[in-house]
C-alpha cells in the first residue's frame, strides 16, 4: 500500500515535470537570450533596429570601440534593418505566391477529388513539408535561380515600366524573388493540409442549401465555404508565414547574401536567419563577446517576431475551427 | 490548493530549478568541457588509445584529412577526427579544451590571446589566394593583369565595368567587354575573407579608412554584390554569374578552373604582375622569414620581392600549452612535429594536392620550439 502511493506520487511528478517541459524550455530559451543580449543593446543603443549597416569591427585593431559603457571590436556597428527588411520581404514574397496555390489545391481536395484520390494526394502535400531544407535549398540554386535569371526575371521586367519595383536590372538569379519562390514551395503544404481540414469543418448542411438554392459550386465556396474558415484561413496562413521566417538554409543558399537594402525584386538580400548561420564563426573571433550578444539580440528579435505570429495563428486556427456563428455570440 | 495542484507546483519548481543549473552550466561550459574531455582522455590511457579531436578551418581539413591515413601508420594508438568546421570554432574549440587541435587561416589576434593565456599559434604550412574572374568572351589562356588597388575600387563600387579605363590600362590589346562587374564575397566568416581584405587594406586607401579587414567586414553597399558560403559556393556562384570577380582559397585552384574561371595575375609590391605558382610563393615567404616573430603571428600579406606573390599566409595549428595529461601532451607533439616534418605531413605528395607550401627551412625550427612547449 505504501509503495503504491508513493509510486503514485512519483508519477505525479513525472507528469507535472513533463507537461510544464515545453513551457518551460521556452522560459528558459528566451531568459538566456535576454541576459546574452543586453550588452547589445547598451552598446547600440535602438538603432539596432534602425540602423544599416551591420560591422563586426576589427577584432585585430590595438584599440576598441566604447559606446554605453560597453567594449567592442574598433569600428563595430550593429544594426540590423537590412535583415528585417530581407526576412519580411522574401517571407512576404511566399505568402503572395503560396496563398492561392495552397487555398486552391485545398478546395480541390475537398470539394472536387473524389475520396479515394484524396486519400493518396494529402499525403503526398504533407510530404512536401518533410523534405530537409538544404534540398530545398540545393533545388533553388539548380532550379529555380537559372530559371528566374534566365526566364521569369525577363519576362517580369516588362512590366516594370508599371510597377518601378519589377524594372531590373537582373545581376544574377540568387536574390529576394528566388529566395521567396523556394519559400513559398516550402510553405505551400503547412498552409493546404490547414486549409483542408478547416474546410472539412464546414457544415454539409448549407452547403447542400446552397446548391438546393442554385448556386453554382463556386458560388457555394465563395458564399458559405470561404466565410465560414474565414478566420481560420487567416491562421493558417500565419502558420506558414511563421516558418518562412524562420527558414535558414534554404535561403542562406539562394537570398545571394549581399546585407544591402533591397533596390528591387531581384537584388541579393540577406534574413534574419540565415545571417545569424552565416555570421556565428566569425563572431567567435570577436574576443570582447559584442558580436555574440548582438547576434543573440538578433536571434531574440526573430523569436519574438515568430512567437508573435504563431501564437496569432493558432488563436485565429482555434477560433475558425468553432465556426461563424460563435462570433455573434461574443 | 488541492493536492494535485500543490505537486505539480513542486514538480514545476524542480524543473525551473533543474533547467536553470542547466543554463548556468552552458553558461560556464569550458571547465566542465575539458574536465570531461579529462576524463575521456586517461580513460584511453589506460587502455593505450589516444583520441585526438581537430576542428577549424575549411582550407585546412582536406590536408588533414589526408594526414589521417598516413599518420595511422606512424603511431597506431593515435585516433585522428578531424572536422571542418570554419576557423572561429578551431579557435574557440582549442581555447576552451573541447579538443586538443584547432585549424586557422588567420592567427589570433591580441585581445583573443590576452582572454586565452597559454595558446599557440603554430604554423603547418603555407598557403596562398588567388583571384578569380568570369568575363564574357574572354580566352582561357588569357591571364588578366590586375592591381590591388583595382580590385579595392572594384569592391567598393567605384569602378562598374570591366571596359573601366583603369582596368583597360593595365591589359593593354585586350577587348575587354562593357559587362557591369559583379564583386563575390564571402558570406560566412573566414580566413579567405581576412586574406583579402589585408591585401586590400594594403593596397588601398579608401579602403585601409572605411573597410579594414578581418573575417567578415562590413562589405561596401554595391547593388551587384553578392555573398556565398565556403570557397565551394563562391566558385559555383562566379561560374554562375558573368561578369563575377571572387577571392579563392589555392587548394581549390583546380576546381575553379575546371568550372571556367579566370585566373588573374596580380601586381606585387615591387609592381610586377605574378601568378600563384610553387616559385612565386616561395619567394613571397622567403621576403618574410625574417621578420616573422617567435610567436610566429604575422601577416605575410604584400610581401616585397620581384618575384613574390601578394596573397599568401601560414595555416595555424592552435594548440593550448597544457593539455589534459601527459600522454595526450605526447601525441598531439609527436603528430604536429611529424605534420610539419619534410618526410611527413610536409611531404610534396600532401602539399601538392591542395597547392600549398612546406614551411621553409629557417621557419620550421620556430614552429618546432613552439611545438615543444606543449605540456601534459
Amino acid at each position: 500500500m505504501k509503495f503504491s502511493s508513493a509510486f503514485s506520487k512519483l508519477f505525479k511528478v513525472a507528469t507535472g515535470i513533463a507537461a510544464g517541459g515545453p513551457l518551460l524550455i521556452v522560459l528558459v530559451i528566451i531568459i538566456a537570450l535576454v541576459i546574452d543580449s543586453i550588452p547589445a543593446l547598451r552598446y547600440q543603443g535602438w538603432s539596432f533596429f534602425t540602423g544599416t549597416s551591420w560591422n563586426m569591427g576589427n577584432a585585430y585593431a590595438s584599440t576598441l570601440s566604447i559606446h554605453g559603457g560597453e567594449k567592442a571590436a574598433f569600428g563595430a556597428s550593429f544594426g540590423i534593418l537590412p535583415f528585417i527588411v530581407g526576412t519580411l520581404s522574401t517571407s512576404l514574397i511566399a505568402l503572395v505566391i503560396a496563398i492561392p496555390v495552397a487555398v486552391l489545391t485545398a478546395l480541390i481536395l475537398v470539394y472536387k477529388v473524389p475520396k479515394s484520390l484524396g486519400k493518396v494526394i494529402s499525403p503526398m502535400i504533407e510530404l512536401l513539408a518533410g523534405i530537409p531544407s538544404v534540398v530545398y535549398g540545393l533545388w533553388g540554386i539548380l532550379v529555380v535561380a537559372p530559371f528566374v535569371q534566365h526566364v521569369l526575371g525577363p519576362w517580369l521586367m516588362h512590366l516594370g515600366t508599371i510597377i518601378p519595383f519589377l524594372a531590373g536590372p537582373i545581376q544574377t538569379g540568387y536574390g529576394l524573388l528566388t529566395a521567396g519562390l523556394v519559400l513559398a514551395v516550402m510553405i505551400i503544404p503547412i498552409v493546404t493540409s490547414t486549409t483542408r481540414d478547416l474546410l472539412m469543418q464546414v457544415p454539409q448542411l448549407p452547403m447542400e442549401g446552397a446548391y438546393a438554392l442554385g448556386l453554382t459550386s463556386f458560388e457555394g465556396i465563395r458564399f458559405i465555404a470561404l466565410p465560414w474558415i474565414r478566420r481560420g484561413l487567416f491562421g493558417a496562413v500565419v502558420l506558414g508565414w511563421g516558418r518562412a521566417l524562420g527558414e535558414t538554409m534554404a535561403v542562406l543558399m539562394v537570398s545571394g547574401g549581399a546585407a544591402n537594402m533591397p533596390a528591387n525584386l531581384y537584388s541579393a538580400v540577406t534574413t534574419m536567419a540565415s545571417a545569424i548561420a552565416a555570421d556565428l564563426d566569425s563572431a567567435m573571433n570577436d574576443y570582447t563577446h559584442m558580436s555574440v550578444h548582438a547576434l543573440t539580440l538578433l536571434a531574440l528579435t526573430l523569436l519574438v517576431i515568430t512567437l508573435v505570429t504563431n501564437v496569432a495563428a493558432r488563436l485565429l486556427v482555434y477560433l475558425g475551427r468553432r465556426g461563424p456563428d460563435v462570433e455573434v455570440q461574443a | 490548493m488541492n493536492k494535485a495542484s500543490k505537486g505539480s507546483m513542486v514538480a514545476i519548481a524542480a524543473a525551473l530549478l533543474v533547467s536553470y543549473a542547466g543554463y548556468a552550466s552552458l553558461q560556464n561550459h569550458s571547465p566542465s568541457a575539458s574536465a570531461a574531455a579529462h576524463r575521456v582522455a586517461k580513460k584511453h590511457v589506460a587502455a593505450g588509445a589516444i583520441h585526438l579531436q581537430e576542428t577549424g578551418s575549411t582550407l585546412l581539413f582536406p590536408l588533414f584529412q589526408s594526414w589521417v591515413p598516413a599518420y595511422k601508420k606512424v603511431a597506431s594508438n593515435v585516433f585522428i577526427t578531424p572536422a571542418g568546421t570554419g576557423s572561429g570554432v578551431g579557435i574557440q574549440d582549442a581555447s576552451s579544451g573541447a579538443v586538443q587541435i584547432g585549424a586557422s587561416d588567420a592567427f589570433m589576434n591580441n585581445g583573443q590571446l590576452a582572454s586565452a593565456p597559454g595558446i599557440l599559434n603554430i604554423p603547418l604550412a603555407i598557403s596562398a589566394q588567388q583571384i578569380m574572374y568570369n568575363v564574357p568572351g574572354l580566352k582561357k589562356s588569357v591571364h588578366l593583369h590586375l592591381t590591388g588597388n583595382v580590385i579595392a575600387q572594384m569592391f567598393l563600387g567605384n569602378i562598374k565595368y570591366w571596359n573601366a579605363p583603369q582596368i583597360q590600362a593595365l591589359n593593354k590589346g585586350i577587348r575587354l567587354p562593357h559587362h557591369a562587374i559583379v564583386p563575390v564575397h564571402r558570406q560566412d566568416g573566414s580566413g579567405d575573407t581576412f586574406l583579402f581584405t589585408q591585401f586590400m587594406t594594403d593596397t588601398n586607401a579608401k579602403w585601409a579608412k572605411n573597410v579594414q579587414f578581418g573575417t567578415s567586414v562590413n562589405w561596401p553597399q554595391v547593388t551587384s554584390a553578392l555573398g556565398a558560403v565556403g570557397n565551394n559556393g563562391v566558385v559555383q556562384l562566379a561560374s554562375q554569374t558573368p561578369g563575377s570577380i571572387a577571392y579563392v582559397g589555392i587548394s581549390w585552384l583546380n576546381n575553379a578552373l575546371h568550372q571556367g574561371l579566370g585566373e588573374a595575375e596580380l601586381q606585387n609590391k615591387a609592381g610586377k604582375f605574378v601568378l600563384p605558382t610553387a616559385a612565386t610563393i616561395k619567394a613571397a615567404a622567403n621576403m618574410m622569414i625574417r621578420h616573422t616573430p617567435k610567436d610566429e603571428r604575422i601577416s605575410l600579406i604584400y610581401a616585397p620581392g620581384a618575384q613574390s606573390y601578394p596573397i599568401i599566409n601560414y595555416e595555424y595549428a592552435i594548440v593550448n600549452k597544457k593539455q589534459a595529461n601527459p600522454a595526450t601532451a605526447t601525441a598531439v607533439k609527436n603528430l604536429l612535429l611529424w605534420a610539419i616534418s619534410v618526410k611527413g605531413g610536409n611531404k610534396p605528395m600532401f602539399m601538392n594536392k591542395v597547392h600549398f607550401l612546406p614551411l621553409p627551412a629557417s621557419i620550421a625550427p620556430l614552429s618546432r620550439a613552439q611545438i615543444n612547449q606543449i605540456k601534459g
